[in-house]
């Protein structure tokens, strides 16, 4: 009985090993070839999943399994890499964890500085990263002036600077030099930073955006509001010229959205829809539906659609798709999932 | 087929007992307790009471007293910190809390933090196991936890001091003094407990390679206390509790780098009442006004805060009336006003109103039962009508049986109606059907207590994500708690040499009637033993503790739990004989140096150490 349940690992092993280097793909790591799923966890301690591509190898909690006793910190938000790193943002925690992407293994804490970090992006050797410093309910005079853009040198990994926003900040791209940025909250306006003058300006979008990506040089931007219809916002990034999409009442709790191959995925409530990148109307035709779940994390990446289900008093469970809508396979990560990445 | 085999089992061994430490010299007619249903109303249930001279054997926060010489099972979010209570498998917000026969759980929490209160500052501590609803009102589930003033009409002037000072710059300070003659009575205290709590944790590193300590840990709890009691004549006494307390208490880092946040709470408590003896009629009228308020401060270093306060008023009348010698019957009105208003629920009113009525007969010395029933009338929600029902027999000098069921309630607080955004106006109470069956054996100088209970409750309430992400309160868990509680007392003197030995075990299953998972922070085992020596001067001690391991997760993931500890206590005191008594102790805290927490990543201290005077005059 053991025997052969060790049989079939050491198989599925070999078999693993063997596709990749048909890939001409060797792992770099115990990590490589698949995907993190970050697990937002309580105020003190969050946790990252990995499993990879195949889904042969699964680790619920990477970060422990590599780090020991290390804490990672709470309200984990958001990873982004660059060359081999990965970053952490604990934002419960004011710290960003450097990790070898491929490896998981501890590298460096960014832990001065930081002030409720949420989102980041990296450009020639330099992170951006959004921080939502004090929040209006309980700091009613500043807290929706004070978000700022930490600049963080990552040879040396200490915040280098500040650009104050004067304004609510959460999830950013950058494209050209610029950084563009939502919050869902307290904004009804895109922020756009030129990341060499720091110069700020704003654009009016309307509150509750929060999902936002650029393709062919557009913008697309998720109005997700608690209550009411949800919209796609489109910028031309020429001419910063604004138009919308309305969503119809059927696609009610309108929440996060992904673009890949043309197609703007997106989910409202416990469903998951697309729409092409040029329609002028959402599809109301659910690609599928994942009864009562609460659909906190959301990715489509290599043809299929990953769905995170939260929970937060237990394991959250990762949904993985083929495009079609056919369920792949079925994860019990950590407490609060809200996001996948990907590591190939 | 299976519950008939545990209930034979049940009553196979069918057994209660009552810890009483009886160390009262004092005649029983001049002491008078403000809650007199505790003792009136309690023959068919179990009632460990802890007093001054156990208060003193064990570190200032009720917190500990409890963890250490009862079942009640404590998750603390650090040492100092945050402490919330399981009594029988049930939530914090399912023991009630009462204060001279006052239900304080927080209207705006639903319960209440075990470390924002000093034991020292009452002359007893009473732990009364199952369901009190229809005395106490809500969250009387689990059981309940009174906290106790006496006053006593006995010529004196006594002076109590006692001066503590610990590891990690803990500080205790506890004067009270106590006036009183036939007429008057009076009861002046003062507690301060302060620290600055920056131990080290055991065994962890950051990743720099320094030793990682507790930040942001130090609290200070100061308490007032004057309580005055008035005898016209015989029959006519008022009495007015009144009592003060602020807990400055910061907030203890998990992460070194987190922000520093600190949080203030404190109470203002006074209660007037007034007992009347008209021969077969006796009245207990009180008067109540409780303040409750709390300021979080999400950053130390700036002055922003949010609040939460509460205006509670309450008026009861009891009425209690001897129908025949052996029966007695009360007839309660209650009427409680609560104005509260904070920054995350607005200003709200809720008015209670209820009426009960108890009977209690004694059959013979040996057969006493109780009857009793509750009604609430309130626009906020629908009230179950509450009863409750208990017997107690005495088969011989060393047996007695004790049966009890009821039915009690815990309801909404203002967090879970009235949230914004979140919460929900249409939530139903919580409430229990429950019943036990208590043996107590007495043998000499050993008494044996063994219960058995059987809690189901339903409409448990719980935030869940609702659409559009939104947090919300609903009525959907039901859970169903059962166990055994034992309770071991035995005392002996040998010529000068008296010993003590003090024992409690719990086997707790608490579970989730849909998914038979257990409840998650519900340890199945948890035991605690207290060995007590003295001979003329000198007295010795010994605590342990045993708590078994804990799911942090609902879905009781193996890999997510607490692990078990067994942690003791030592001291040891030598009396001076100067003044009435002038003592002075020592102790060692966590003495075998374990590393244990009790909630995950909150590392509490290793050992640690603690010195005291305690003088009378």
């Amino acid at each position: 009985m053991k025997f052969s349940k060790l049989l079939l690992i050491a198989l599925s092993i070999s078999l693993f090993v063997s596709c990749s280097s048909d890939d001409d793909d060797t792992p770099k790591g115990a990590y490589d070839n698949g995907f993190f799923i970050l697990n937002e966890g309580s105020s003190s301690v969050g946790s990252v999943s990995f499993s990879s591509n195949d889904f042969s190898l699964f680790t619920k909690d990477a970060y422990k399994a590599e780090n020991g006793n290390d804490l990672v910190g709470g309200y984990l938000q958001n990873i982004f890499f660059d060359g081999d790193k990965a970053y952490i943002i604990a934002g419960g925690s004011n710290v960003i964890n450097v990790v070898n992407r491929y490896t998981f293994k501890l590298i460096a804490k960014i832990d001065s500085g930081l002030a409720t970090p949420r989102y980041g992006v990296v450009k020639d050797g330099k992170a951006y990263v959004t921080n939502a410093n004090t929040y209006s309910y309980i700091n009613p005079a500043t807290g929706d002036t004070d978000d700022f853009v930490a600049v963080i040198n990552l040879a040396t990994n200490k915040v280098e600077s500040k650009i104050e926003l004067n304004a609510t900040a959460n999830r950013l791209v950058l494209e050209d030099g610029k950084l563009y940025i939502t919050e869902p909250n307290s904004s009804s306006k895109l922020l756009i930073v030129n990341i060499a003058t720091k110069a700020v300006e704003t654009l009016e979008i309307g509150y509750s955006a929060d999902c936002i990506e650029e393709e062919n040089g557009n913008l697309y931007i998720l109005r997700a509001p608690f209550s009411g219809n949800g919209e796609l916002v489109k910028v031309k990034l020429s001419d910063k010229s604004v138009s919308k999409i309305g969503f119809p009442d059927s696609l009610a709790g309108v929440g996060l959205m992904d673009i890949e191959d043309n197609k703007i995925y997106y989910t409202a409530g416990t469903s998951v829809y697309a729409m092409g990148i040029n329609a002028t109307a959402p599809s109301t035709t659910a690609i599928v539906t994942i009864a009562d779940s609460y659909i906190y994390g959301f990715a489509v990446e290599n043809n299929r659609i990953y769905v995170a289900d939260a929970k937060f008093d237990k394991d959250s469970k990762a949904f993985i798709y083929d495009l079609a809508g056919n369920l792949q396979k079925e994860l019990a990560t950590g407490a609060g999932s809200n996001g996948f990445y990907f590591n190939d | 087929m299976t519950i008939k085999l545990r209930l034979a089992f049940c009553l196979l061994l069918l057994c209660q007992i009552t810890l009483a430490q009886s160390d009262s010299i004092t005649s029983l007619k001049e002491v008078f307790v403000s809650d007199k249903n505790l003792k009136k109303y309690s023959a068919s249930q179990s009632v460990l009471k802890l007093n001054d001279s156990i208060i003193n054997k064990n570190e200032a926060l009720l917190t500990d007293l409890l963890n250490f010489n009862s079942t009640l099972y404590f998750k603390e979010y650090g040492r100092g910190m945050l402490s919330t209570v399981s009594f029988r498998g049930t939530t914090s917000s399912q023991t009630a809390v009462i204060w001279n026969g006052i239900n304080i759980n927080s209207q705006m929490n639903g319960s209440t933090d075990f470390n924002t209160i000093s034991s020292s500052d009452y002359n007893s501590v009473s732990i009364k196991a199952g369901g009190g609803s229809v005395i106490y009102g809500s969250g009387a589930i689990g059981g309940t936890v009174h906290l106790n003033n006496d006053l006593s009409f006995l010529n004196r002037f006594e002076n109590n001091l006692r001066l503590d000072y610990g590891s990690f710059n803990t500080i205790g300070i506890n004067y009270k003094t106590s006036i009183s003659n036939k007429k008057w009575s009076t009861q002046i205290g003062f507690s301060k407990n302060s620290s600055t709590n920056d131990y080290k944790y055991l065994n962890r590193y950051t990743w720099r390679g320094e030793q990682r300590w507790n930040q942001n840990g130090q609290y200070d709890i100061i308490t007032l206390n004057a309580n005055v009691g008035y005898k016209i004549n015989e029959n006519h006494i008022l009495k007015l509790y009144s009592q003060t307390s602020n807990t400055d208490r910061n907030t203890s880092l998990i992460v070194e780098t987190e922000t520093k946040s600190k949080y203030v709470n404190g109470f203002n408590r006074n209660l007037l009442e007034y007992d009347g003896n008209f021969g077969k009629l006796k009245t207990n009228f009180k008067t109540a006004y409780i303040f409750e308020n709390y300021q979080y401060f999400a950053d130390n270093s700036a002055n922003n805060f949010t609040y939460g306060k509460t205006e509670n008023l309450i008026t009861k009348l009891d009425l209690d009336y001897t129908l025949f010698k052996s029966t007695q019957v009360n007839g309660i009105i209650d009427y409680s006003r609560t104005n509260g208003y904070g920054t995350s629920f607005g200003s709200h009113v809720r008015e209670i109103s209820s009426a009960s009525l108890l009977l209690r007969q004694d059959i013979g010395d040996n057969w006493k039962n109780e009857i009793g029933v509750r009604k609430e009338f309130t626009n906020n929600y629908k009230s179950p009508l509450l009863f409750n029902l208990g017997s107690s027999y005495k088969f011989n000098d060393w047996y007695n049986l004790k049966l009890n069921i009821s039915r009690n309630f815990r309801i909404p607080t203002y967090n879970d109606l009235y949230w914004e955004t979140g919460g929900n106006p249409n939530l139903k109470p919580e409430n229990s059907y429950q019943g036990e069956i208590g043996n107590v054996f007495t043998f000499k100088n050993f008494t044996w207590t063994q219960n058995f209970y059987y809690i189901k409750i339903k409409d448990m309430l719980q935030w869940v994500p609702g659409t559009g992400g939104i947090w919300t309160p609903q009525n959907q868990d039901k859970v169903n708690s059962y166990g055994t509680e034992t309770l071991l007392s035995w005392r002996k003197n040998y010529g000068k040499n008296n010993f003590a030995v003090n024992a409690t075990y719990a086997y707790t299953i608490s579970q989730d009637e849909k998914t038979k998972n257990q409840i998650f922070f519900v340890p199945f085992n948890k035991a605690t033993g207290a060995v007590s020596y003295s001979r003329n001067k000198v007295s010795a001690y010994y605590q342990i503790l045993y708590n078994g391991f804990v799911y942090t997760t609902a879905d009781n993931s193996k890999d997510e739990i607490i692990n078990d500890y067994l942690i003791s206590n030592i001291g040891l005191d030598y009396d001076l004989k100067f003044l009435d008594s002038f003592k002075i102790g020592f102790q060692v805290l966590n003495l075998l140096n374990k590393d244990y927490e009790s909630l995950e990543n909150r590392p509490m201290p290793g050992r640690n150490f603690n010195v005291y005077l305690t003088l009378k005059f």
